[in-house]
């Protein structure tokens, strides 16, 4: 589903990843992981298009993602769904709202929509609270609405950037939960954290990071 | 179900825009109102200019249709002379028809004109000649005009051609530099409004920057983000063309009084006329357009800087 082949990213002054290679296979879940800087969030930058390798190859779908370029890079970006560390809700509107956002841009009919977001929300326990807005929302459920924006139009690969980073450990393992649950039903799922406790809990394989180099891939 | 057709569901976003980006206007009036009609004052005065010219181009064709030569003879052509030249004048397709006066009636004319029948008694001898009143067919210029007093002033027996076209020739060279004007003026203030919509639109922009990548980052091409952009500069653009239209129509008002009594001084038989409802809708529907080519450049310069980081 996704293969890095020996991918470099150089920034300015440093070297963000180094002749990285790596293979994430359809339906797997994985862990990406390291400190700060080692390279997890330019990763997931290069796999959303956001930044493009320096050397190598990524190939995500049987794609070579050099060739999508312009207006192909949105159409690509809906494969997927995202997750942030800071929600990126926007507050200008409602729960329903945000969550319906992805459904709006794919196309799909006001009653789908309907059905398919309170489905979502439901998922992730949400149900009930639509016509809210997203801001009197804590910030585990804030990060639940952001779950439930990108599981909404069943993407096919599942990215999180540090979806724990501001929770207790309790919300975090609700919150890992719900992405086991995405994993279980056939979505790729992509999570990059340093939580190595709450990670190495959970039976999925985990690769490290360390200086933009790939330093370990542990097997579930 | 999973997504529609493109085009279905590309309607449909359309609609949406439409109608979200109307609402968000509505949710700020004072500011909507503001931006409106700056860009209806911007748009009013060129109309209003275009306006008035209409009626200046109704008015010059009015006096060119009352347009007419006076012919003085010379003063051994007796009447039967006189009304033989007209009759030979006549003939030309450029003359519609010819009215021969005779020297007694001139002179009778002439004294109740003037109010001193006791003077005009008193004179020994008529010293006017007879003379011939022409009226040319209107489809003339002035510069035919000028051609036929030429032509009619090298005539036998004919010792004078009394017909002042410089002043005619002055109002159309005035009407040219006036329509000119409007032109300038016109381009100058439909820029203008373009560029108080355009800074209004970027304003929004920035306002909606985490909204644009966000759509951004979870897939939403530039098409996306800009609808809703192009329909705000639409529907402003509209309205103010719209506001443009009331004010004219109050200038015009304000105008008409005045303006009426000029030209019943004058004995134009017309009423000044505004923009009338096909102009005001012309204006809207210019205003739209303007708020429309202003939201496409601004959103094409600014959505483009708006990347996901």
């Amino acid at each position: 589903m996704i293969n890095f082949e020996r991918v470099s990213k150089r920034f300015e002054h440093h070297d963000a990843l180094r002749d990285v290679s790596l293979d994430i296979a359809a339906g797997e879940m994985v862990f990406l992981t390291g400190h700060s800087g080692a390279g997890k969030s330019t990763m997931l930058r290069l796999l959303m298009l956001l930044d493009r390798p320096t050397s190598g190859r990524l190939v995500v779908n049987g794609d070579d993602v050099a060739t999508i370029r312009g207006r192909r890079i949105a159409r690509y970006r809906q494969d997927f769904g995202i997750v942030f560390q800071d929600h990126q809700l926007l507050f200008d509107r409602s729960i329903f709202d945000n969550v319906a956002l992805p459904l709006e841009i794919a196309g799909f009919h006001p009653r789908d929509i309907g059905r398919r977001v309170r489905a979502a929300l439901d998922k992730v326990g949400l149900l009930g609270r639509e016509s809210a807005n997203p801001i009197v929302l804590s910030g585990g459920e804030q990060q639940r609405v952001g779950i439930a924006r990108a599981v909404v139009a069943r993407p096919k690969i599942l990215v999180a950037d540090e979806p724990t980073g501001n929770l207790d450990p309790r919300l975090s393992a609700e919150i890992m939960a719900l992405f086991e649950a995405f994993h279980r039903v056939g979505v790729t799922v992509v999570v990059a954290s340093h939580d190595l406790a709450l990670i190495s809990r959970l039976r999925h394989r985990i690769i490290t990071l360390k200086e933009g180099r790939l330093i370990g891939g542990v097997g579930p | 179900m999973g997504p529609r057709p493109a085009v279905v569901s590309w309607i449909d976003h359309h609609r949406r825009a439409a109608s979200h980006s109307a609402q968000r206007l509505l949710a700020e009036p004072v500011q909507s109102l503001f931006t409106c009609l700056a860009v209806g004052i911007a748009l009013a005065l060129p109309a209003a200019l275009w306006a008035l010219l209409q009626n200046a181009e109704i008015i010059a064709g009015n006096i060119q249709t009352t347009a007419r030569f006076t012919l003085l003879m010379e003063q051994d052509v007796d009447i039967e002379g006189a009304r033989l030249i007209g009759e030979t004048l006549e003939i030309r397709d450029e003359i519609e028809r010819i009215e021969v006066i005779d020297r007694r009636d001139a002179l009778v004319r002439f004294a109740e004109d003037i109010g001193l029948f006791e003077l005009v008694d008193n004179l020994d001898s008529n010293p006017l000649p007879h003379s011939l009143q022409l009226h040319p067919i209107a489809a003339l210029t002035p510069a035919d005009l000028d051609d036929l007093a030429h032509v009619l002033a090298g005539v036998k027996g004919i010792e004078q051609v009394v017909f002042d076209t410089q002043w005619q020739t002055r109002l159309q060279a005035a009407i040219a530099a006036f329509q000119r004007l409007t032109a300038g003026l016109g381009v100058l203030m439909v820029l203008g409004a373009v560029l108080i919509l355009g800074n209004t639109i970027r304003l929004g922009i920035e306002a909606r920057r985490e909204e644009i990548t966000v759509i951004k980052l979870i897939g939403g091409g530039d098409g996306f983000a800009r609808r809703p952009l192009l329909y705000a500069g639409l529907w402003s653009g509209a309205a103010g063309g719209f506001f443009g239209a009331i004010l004219v129509a109050l200038l015009f008002w304000f105008l008409a009084a005045p303006v009426d009594r000029l030209f019943d001084l004058y004995d134009f038989d017309s009423r000044l006329s505004g923009l009338g409802w096909s102009g005001a809708l012309a204006l809207t529907a210019l205003g739209g357009l303007t708020g429309l080519v202003s939201a496409w450049s601004t959103a094409f310069i600014h959505l483009q800087r708006i990347q996901p980081r």
